[in-house]
């Protein structure tokens, strides 16, 4: 197998084992984060100025889409602080099991909830209210604070991460999306596993908590719903736990053939287009309708925004791969065809996210040094003007990142294509509309 | 063997496509005026089209609140308040489709205040739909290669 | 508990309640003057206390859009007050009294609404007596229509005007120019041997001559700041707020607060002569500082001084007449 252990490495070991570099990290996010929630609910209601904007509709936005989810796959659920004080008070630590645990209900999710749907109806909301959310230091912050106190009181009810596998909007994308990063966690030796006595990686044992993400490590076999916590690494007593770089998109070389993953590539796909028209394009028709919200201008928009998600984008799909007689169920095909969407969606995303990103990442220097528009000055960069920055740039960035989705998502179409014995072509001319629509709108 | 031939043949393409200079008709520079109008959070017209070469200017109207306008690419700006029009005159020389947006803070969706300049053809569009399409046909017959040794490890690693 | 377990809650408390508690503390100490759109609360607060020669700092922020601060009668150099940005601003009175604030940057149909106080306290000196208005003390109706009876065919120039004021000595005093429309001073011409259009002419000079270039350009400044976005760029009644007036928009504030009643107008248009050429200077004055009363007008008696007042009037007759370079 083309993988290379990056555990063997002593440092990264080390750095992954040890309870402390985490814990340093996330005191930074957890306290970065509780920082936004303040700035936006007293900082000042331009968003532009204020921190809570800036650093999570810009910079974190931009490192996570840009960098975290196509290089680490779940990487930043391995750094996010929404589920840390609800885990805390569920594990009666912060560190290493303590040895008295407290008693929560610990209830399991029931099963109708052992999905993604949640995820994607929570995403769908954030979706349908961006051009609020994402421009009023107010909502930002009270968005925030919900998740953090849903985060908290899951835990008190509901057994390990509830929140973050089954109700955060960002795992829900960032969970599908990960499959094509090149890096994973996987155990060594499945013998290992076999023969190991009461399984601590998913049980927990006085080395560490059990797989918060209610994932058995013994049996991953793709990256969707790991968080690269690196919980087991800890808790493993025969060191079988390793981190592995490998090639891209590895995981969908067996596609899934659930409808939720299935329809949040679709999700995903549509609202790209989506905003790259709305909020990029040069209709102030459109604009004045997504930022209104509760006016009739704003419900045709929803109804649109959702028509095209659940019903022109997969029902052209079907269409398309209809015409394949075939013993293999329609909702097998469509599931397993669907999966050529990922890549394609995440370049969508990272073109649609390069364009902002560059365009308003100078407000970064001037958010840093007064975070709540109080006319402080922390750093000196509070007066840094608005600059456009590479927009030379931009274009060819644009085109090589969809045109190589293109590619990319022609290759996964081609992988599932064969598990499902059809032809790849409807898939592929697919994504090349879809890929063309985009170049339209963004160039 | 081939299959490296086939590569290199749709590699050059595709840069010959993206990279290959076109014929620029040859349409002599005008002088063009556009009156814009600007309020929250749009310009009218919001699509304007120019040949390269010619002398824009652009009479910024704002009809609301102070706005801006600035070119990217061209890295240019204007600003005026209601009832003071201001003028942005410049020449056309760089080709191509680009967004100018409002540069003055004018209220929630001030970041996606927009419009479009035109000047010539968008041929960076079509390059790309062009790339695009030759990807798309590459991939057949690429893909259809019974692929040895080196080239099937590399392959293998995509 | 163990002692790593202990010193990490520690930091994490420790780093929450810091990064809580000092922006709070900071923010609750620092008092700002929000500036809004009138729509959406104009200035908060809006009634500033201040003291006879101590200096008063404000710190303003905007909340929405791009607004400006100055305090009316004092000709003091506008400052911008710009979202998310504070602006910091020292002031002193010498006098006590009520001085208003206001936005000089046009933020909305209601920009002009968007005023507040600064009530000056003090030693009250002698109250200065205040100087009665020309249209009070001529008692002119300001609402009543004061069309020219007769207009010009042609835009009346001060460059013929000029050797034709000389050659027939006339002359006008500033008590005359201010007291009478440009048509009173035609009409009174008939008993010269000018024909009617090189009387106009005459007009149009000595109206020029009743002002400086200095006193235009400053007009011409105060116009495009305060006057173009609803009377126009070329004074047409054609600003960009001019539709919205002419309608009895909900936009308006006039409207927002129920007096439904209220007939809103079009801007007026100081290109039409048979409006203009019949208003006295102090006409317009009164006008301009009472007010339109239930019109979109606003009143610009405590923010103008007297002498940016004959300055903009000065510049709004020069629309109707061609003046010398």
């Amino acid at each position: 197998m083309n993988r290379i252990e990056l555990t063997r490495i002593p440092f990264i070991k080390n750095a992954l084992n040890s309870r402390y570099p985490q814990l340093a990290v996330f005191i930074v996010m957890l306290v970065g984060y509780i920082f936004a929630i303040l700035a936006g609910l007293i900082g000042t209601p331009v968003g532009s100025h204020n921190f809570s904007i800036v650093f999570v509709w810009i910079a974190w936005w931009a490192i996570l889409i840009l960098v975290a989810v196509p290089f680490f796959g779940r990487g930043w659920c391995a750094v996010c602080p929404i589920p840390l004080p609800g885990e805390w008070l569920q594990r009666g630590a912060v560190l290493s099991p303590p040895e008295k645990r407290p008693k929560w209900l610990n209830l399991r999710v029931p099963k109708m909830f052992r999905n993604i749907w949640l995820q994607n109806i929570s995403f769908l909301l954030l979706a349908l209210f961006s051009s609020v959310l994402l421009t009023t230091p107010n909502i930002t912050g009270i968005v925030l604070a919900a998740m953090l106190f849903a985060a908290i009181g899951l835990s008190t009810v509901f057994e390990r991460r509830a929140f973050c596998r089954y109700l955060c909007p960002v795992g829900g994308f960032i969970g599908l999306y990960s499959q094509t990063a090149p890096i994973e966690l996987r155990i060594k030796d499945k013998q290992v596993c076999v023969t190991c006595e009461g399984k601590p990686c998913y049980n927990g044992s006085s080395a560490g908590y059990g797989c918060p993400w209610d994932v058995f490590p013994g049996g991953l076999t793709k990256n969707t719903y790991c968080g690269l916590c690196m919980e087991c690494i800890r808790t493993c007593p025969h060191d079988n736990i390793a981190v592995n770089l490998r090639p891209f998109s590895a995981d969908l070389a067996k596609p899934s053939t659930r409808m939720d993953e299935a329809f949040k590539a679709f999700i995903m796909l549509g609202s790209a287009m989506i905003y790259a028209g709305v909020l990029l394009g040069p209709w102030g028709i459109f604009k004045d309708a997504a930022y209104n919200v509760g006016s009739s201008a704003w419900f045709v928009y929803a109804v649109a925004f959702l028509a095209i998600i659940f019903v022109v984008l997969p029902g052209s799909f079907t269409l398309g791969i209809l015409n394949t007689r075939n013993t293999i169920p329609l909702k097998q095909r469509f599931a397993s065809l669907s999966s050529a969407l990922i890549p394609l969606g995440l370049m969508f995303w990272v073109a649609f996210s390069l364009s902002f990103v560059l365009t308003n990442a100078s407000y970064i220097l001037a958010a840093l040094s007064d975070p709540l528009g109080l006319g402080w000055n922390l750093f000196g960069t509070a007066n840094a003007t608005w600059q456009p920055m590479l927009t030379s740039i931009l274009a060819p960035a644009q085109t090589l990142a969809l045109v190589g989705g293109l590619i990319w998502s022609a290759r996964a179409a081609q992988k599932a294509a064969n598990e499902v014995k059809v032809s790849p072509i409807p898939v592929i001319v697919y994504c090349f509309i879809a890929t063309s629509l985009m170049l339209w709108l963004l160039l | 063997m081939r299959f490296r031939i086939s590569l290199l043949l749709f590699v050059m393409a595709g840069l010959v496509v993206a990279f290959a200079p076109l014929p620029v008709p040859a349409i002599t520079p005008q002088e063009r005026t556009f009156e814009i109008n600007a309020h929250q959070f749009a310009y009218s017209p919001s699509e304007i089209k120019v040949n390269a070469g010619d002398t824009v200017t652009i009479r910024l109207v704002s009809t609301d609140v102070v706005h801006g306008l600035y070119v990217d690419d061209y890295d240019i700006s204007v600003e005026a308040d209601p009832g003071q029009s201001a003028t942005l005159t410049f020449i056309a020389d760089k080709p191509g489709s680009f967004r100018f947006r409002c540069n003055i803070t004018c209220g929630a969706m001030h970041p996606f205040m927009t419009g479009k300049l035109t000047v010539g053809t968008n041929n960076w569009l079509y390059r790309s739909i062009a790339l695009a399409s030759i990807a798309v046909i590459a991939f057949f017959p690429l893909s259809s290669f019974k692929v040895q040794g080196k080239t099937k490890e590399m392959l293998r690693r995509l | 508990m163990k002692h790593s377990e202990f010193i990490s809650r520690f930091l994490i408390v420790a780093g929450i309640l810091l990064a809580v508690g000092a922006p709070l503390f900071l923010w609750a100490r620092t008092p700002l003057i929000h500036a809004r759109m009138a729509e959406d609360g104009g200035w908060n607060p809006d009634v500033i206390q201040a003291e006879v020669g101590k200096p008063l700092h404000l710190k303003i922020t905007s909340d929405d859009v791009v607004h400006g601060f100055a305090v009316g009668q004092m000709e003091m150099q506008s400052v911008d007050i710009l979202p998310g940005k504070v602006t910091d601003i020292t002031l002193s009175f010498d006098k006590p009294g009520i001085y208003t604030f206001f936005c000089t940057r046009w933020c909305g149909l209601n920009h002009w609404r968007m005023r507040g106080t600064i009530e000056v306290g003090g030693s009250p000196s002698d109250p200065e007596p205040a100087t009665v208005p020309l249209y009070v003390s001529l008692d002119l109706d300001l609402d009543a229509p004061h069309d020219a009876p007769l207009i010009p065919p042609t835009q009346p120039s001060a460059i013929n005007g000029q050797p034709l004021t000389a050659t027939n000595s006339i002359t006008l005093s500033r008590e005359d120019y201010l007291t009478h429309s440009p048509y009173d001073v035609f009409a009174e011409l008939k008993n010269t041997s000018l024909t009617e259009e090189q009387r106009w002419d005459v007009v149009a000079y000595l109206w020029q001559s009743n002002t400086t270039s200095e006193s235009l350009t400053n007009g011409k400044e105060l116009y495009a700041q305060n006057c173009a976005a609803c009377h126009g760029e070329n004074g047409a009644g054609d600003g960009v707020f001019a539709d919205d007036l002419a309608t009895a928009g909900e936009s308006s504030m006039q409207t927002m607060e129920g007096a439904m009643d209220m007939v809103m107008q079009a801007p007026v248009d100081f290109t039409d002569p048979r409006r203009m050429l019949g208003a006295s200077p102090a006409l317009l004055q009164g006008k301009i500082l009472r007010g339109g009363m239930g019109t979109g007008m606003p009143m610009w008696g405590s923010i103008f001084t007297e002498d940016q007042i004959w300055d903009l009037i000065a510049y709004i007759y020069s629309f109707q007449f061609e003046y010398l370079r």
